[in-house]
């Protein structure tokens, strides 16, 4: 597949949604179902290695880009998904000074605050599928008490965390 | 605010990029933390970024990065974050999907994954405590706490989509304003 219509179509996919999987099914769609350039056995190896590795799951597309096209491929997914990020810019330049107002800073901290809650949200599904015994829960709390009680950084409860883990396979 | 030099925040997001697993979410929760640990960002910047990156198309969380690093640094600081947090993760990505079309399972790696995970739900639970607690000054805290828990409730309960959460946040922020 052409490397610019890879692109156009994996940044169409990025484009007309609002979250990391929420693409998903536009990705199918034009890769699986229209042009058969990838399986959906290979469009969910994509989706796993986004949810076993690090960073968005929006980062599938990367690995989407890779299996259609090799290495090129995945710098094409790459591009396809950090290209709407810039779209912020403008927003953020238009807000500008309208941002100080006191009004304006009231609903921002509202939105701050409705953020604390939606951070809730997300973790309540989390924990239910991650804590499935007594050390799941032991790092989930540990890790909560030094979050928010101390100033510790937060790679190394990322990597205690990946220690232990290791630890509970190996004995 | 303290202004950091664009090695150090490069060198922040890329770290972040690459431990940082279970989404966006979880990445956001840790940025929110070392920014005000760092006081690179503050609340108000902070809570605009968040705001307007549920609104923008594609993964939020990179939207989320291009403004506080174009808060914090201006245009260079926003490239810089989207590139630091999204390249060393790309890679793996691509060698994951590569070791798992080839042997399907790693049972060690999976292990791994799990553990920070549970570490990544940890985290998020602090950083909303962290998020409602820095902005709850003596006698002020009923608005964090009912806004917090409210938009918990629409969210996990009703099941709205962030971005509707975030507009009754906006409706309810703009009528109930602390003198």
């Amino acid at each position: 597949m052409n490397l610019a219509v890879l692109y156009l179509l994996l940044v169409k996919a990025t484009l007309t949604s609002f979250s990391g999987l929420a693409s998903l099914p536009v990705v199918r769609t034009d890769f699986v179902v229209r042009r058969h350039v990838i399986t959906d056995r290979q469009l969910n190896t994509a989706v796993a290695a986004s949810r076993i590795g690090p960073g968005p799951l929006g980062i599938y597309v990367v690995s989407v880009g890779y299996l259609v096209a090799g290495a090129p491929g995945a710098c094409v997914g790459w591009l396809a998904m950090i290209t709407p990020a810039f779209l912020i810019i403008p927003m953020l330049r238009f807000l500008g000074t309208r941002a100080e107002h006191r009004r304006a800073r009231a609903v921002a901290s509202a939105v701050l605050f409705a953020g604390a809650g939606l951070m809730l949200s997300a973790a309540a599904p989390m924990a239910r599928d991650v804590i499935t015994g007594p050390l799941s829960l032991a790092i989930v709390a540990a890790s909560f008490v030094l979050i928010a009680v101390t100033r510790v950084d937060s790679l190394w409860v990322m990597l205690g965390a990946a220690v232990v883990g290791m630890l509970s396979f190996l004995f | 605010m303290a202004r950091p030099r664009l090695t150090s925040l490069t060198r922040l997001f890329a770290r972040v990029g690459v431990t940082v697993f279970g989404g966006g979410d979880p990445t956001i929760a840790i940025l929110q933390r070392e920014f005000y640990r760092r006081k690179w960002l503050s609340p108000e910047k902070f809570a605009i970024a968040f705001g307007i990156a549920r609104l923008t198309p594609g993964t939020n969380v990179l939207a989320f990065c291009a403004a506080s690093g174009w808060y914090i640094l201006g245009s260079l600081g926003a490239l810089a974050a989207v590139l630091a947090i999204t390249i060393p993760a790309s890679v793996l990505v691509v060698w994951l999907t590569r070791a798992y079309d080839l042997t399907g399972h790693y049972p060690l790696a999976l292990s791994i994954a799990n553990a920070l995970v549970a570490a990544a739900v940890g985290t998020m639970v602090g950083a909303a405590v962290l998020l409602v607690r820095t902005q709850s000054s003596s006698g002020r805290w009923p608005r964090p706490i009912v806004i917090a828990l409210g938009a918990f409730l629409l969210a996990y309960v009703l099941k709205l989509s962030p971005l509707q959460v975030i507009g009754a946040a906006a409706i309810v922020g703009f009528f109930w304003v602390e003198s």
